[in-house]
């Protein structure tokens, strides 16, 4: 870009010289077509002045002749055209010091034969034929004419030589004004070129940049789209797994109730006992028979709340440990369950291996209490 | 055209996760929570398949399917249970009355799976 302008900073330059340059030369051609002019003025009055002189003293000589009056009076208006002549040619080259000199003496020279041919003129009107005679004799010594015809051939060829130096002059500066212009449009039009070069090598690299970026961004776009189609994939796979793990956790928790629902709505004792004979879960008729919550019996001895009776003397092993090791049941057996205030209350006792696979890990415990106020009574469950 | 299933369960989670798997699934799914419900809509929309609880409030699924079946004779019926049978009950007593029985500790895989086998056929 700073190329490109540096170029139409030069070409402005160029042309700024150029039309400087041509202005100049064009005055200086005004100004030699004016001398050109003033020279042929010159020419053209010295020739008048020659013609005008010489039909002067024509008719005059015409008028000592015949004395008609036409002739004097021709004669008259010649000399009298003769000295504007004069005038004019001594105004034109009032500025030309070359020139001063041979117009004075020209004017004088004009003047003498002027004056001659008035006296000539009067004294032929006067009919005075001896100074007619006297003045045609002392013409026929005198050069004045050819002094004239010498003075304004001398004048005329100054002046055509100044012409031929003004017209060269005009030429060599016309010619470097013409290869002036051509120079500088020549060059104008190489800088312009080589801008249009460089701006079409500019635009060309943008137009790659552009397409680069283009095709960039595309591709981008592209990334954004297979990313966002992952991610939006990823997320529904992430609601579904999300609904999946709530499905199976509700599951669990619907039929973890159920389970709760069916103990609970047992009227007998539940209890489970551990493999060490522990209570660990009980179920709500156990507080509702006996008064005990189920934290206070949790991690309890199943013996602290109700044993079994026996007609005779109790075994030494603990039936309830005993029946586990031997992975066998216990039905309806006569027990005492100890509520939370301390009574006992005779119970008829169940109980169930828990088994899981081929082992035994606890046991269930029912328990049928009449005392309890229930048409049941109490029910316990024992695991490892 | 979206297939129509018809879910009948009284627990709104059931209704919400089910249908939103289903719907996910490219389905078209009505849930509703009473029998009388699900026999409304399935006489204004009739469903291309019923997906039903066993327990239902003031009715059960058995019963509701029964009553659907005799005017959507051709509809696949699925009963969805937390209660768990076992497979001898289920030959003997359920196979006849319902197309499939799934219980609700079943992951939702295979309950679309179900659906797309018994849409399918």
């Amino acid at each position: 870009m700073r190329r490109v302008l540096a170029f139409f900073a030069v070409v402005i330059a160029v042309s700024v010289a150029i039309a400087i340059v041509s202005v100049r030369n064009i005055n200086r051609a005004v100004a030699g077509s004016d001398w050109v002019n003033h020279t042929h003025s010159v020419i053209l009055e010295t020739e008048g002045l020659r013609a005008d002189l010489f039909i002067g003293d024509g008719a005059a000589h015409a008028f000592v002749l015949t004395g008609e009056p036409k002739d004097r009076s021709a004669s008259v208006n010649a000399l009298s055209n003769a000295a504007e002549h004069v005038d004019y040619i001594a105004a034109l080259t009032r500025n030309e010091p070359a020139q001063k000199d041979g117009v004075t003496r020209l004017a004088s020279l004009v003047d003498r034969r002027s004056d001659f041919i008035r006296r000539l003129l009067s004294s032929r009107q006067s009919n005075d034929s001896n100074a007619v005679h006297a003045l045609l004799v002392q013409d026929s010594g005198e050069t004045v004419l050819n002094d004239i015809q010498h003075s304004i051939e001398k004048l005329k060829n100054d002046e055509l030589t100044l012409l031929t130096q003004r017209d060269t002059a005009a030429f060599i500066q016309a010619q470097t004004t013409r290869w002036t212009v051509w120079a500088g449009v020549i060059l104008d039009f190489t800088l312009l070129a080589g801008a249009g070069l460089l701006i079409r090598d500019d635009i060309a690299a943008r137009k790659r940049a552009t397409d680069a970026l283009q095709t960039l961004n595309y591709e981008l776009e592209d990334k954004v789209k297979v990313r966002t189609a992952e991610l939006a994939a990823a997320n529904d796979q992430l609601k579904i797994e999300n609904i999946e793990r709530k499905w199976a956790n509700l599951g669990l928790q619907h039929q973890l109730h159920y389970n709760q629902l069916m103990i609970n709505s047992i009227n007998d004792l539940v209890l489970l006992l551990t493999r060490a004979a522990n209570i660990t879960r009980v179920n709500a008729a156990v507080t509702r028979s006996t008064g005990w919550e189920p934290h206070e019996l949790a991690d309890r001895p199943f013996s602290s709340f109700a044993t079994l009776t026996y007609d005779g003397p109790a075994p030494l092993i603990d039936p309830v440990t005993q029946a586990m090791n031997d992975g066998r049941e216990i039905r309806d057996q006569h027990a005492v369950v100890i509520d939370k205030r301390g009574q006992k209350v005779a119970a008829r006792m169940t109980l169930f291996p828990l088994r899981d696979g081929d082992k035994v890990v606890g046991s269930v415990i029912i328990i049928q209490a009449p005392g309890n106020g229930t048409p049941g009574g109490a029910a316990v469950a024992t695991q490892t | 055209m979206k297939k129509h299933i018809l879910i009948v369960d009284d627990e709104a989670s059931i209704l919400e996760l089910l249908g939103a798997y289903l719907t996910n699934a490219g389905y078209r799914v009505t849930a509703v929570s009473t029998a009388y419900k699900a026999e409304e809509v399935a006489a204004k929309d009739k469903p291309d398949l019923v997906i039903s609880d066993l327990q239902l409030e003031n009715s059960d699924g058995l019963e509701l399917i029964a009553r659907l079946k005799s005017g959507l004779p051709d509809t696949p019926m699925i009963l969805l249970t937390g209660v768990l049978f076992d497979a001898k009950f289920v030959h003997e007593n359920l196979a006849k009355k319902v197309s499939c029985y799934i219980e609700k500790t079943s992951p939702l895989s295979r309950i679309l799976g179900e659906v797309q086998r018994l849409l399918a056929s």
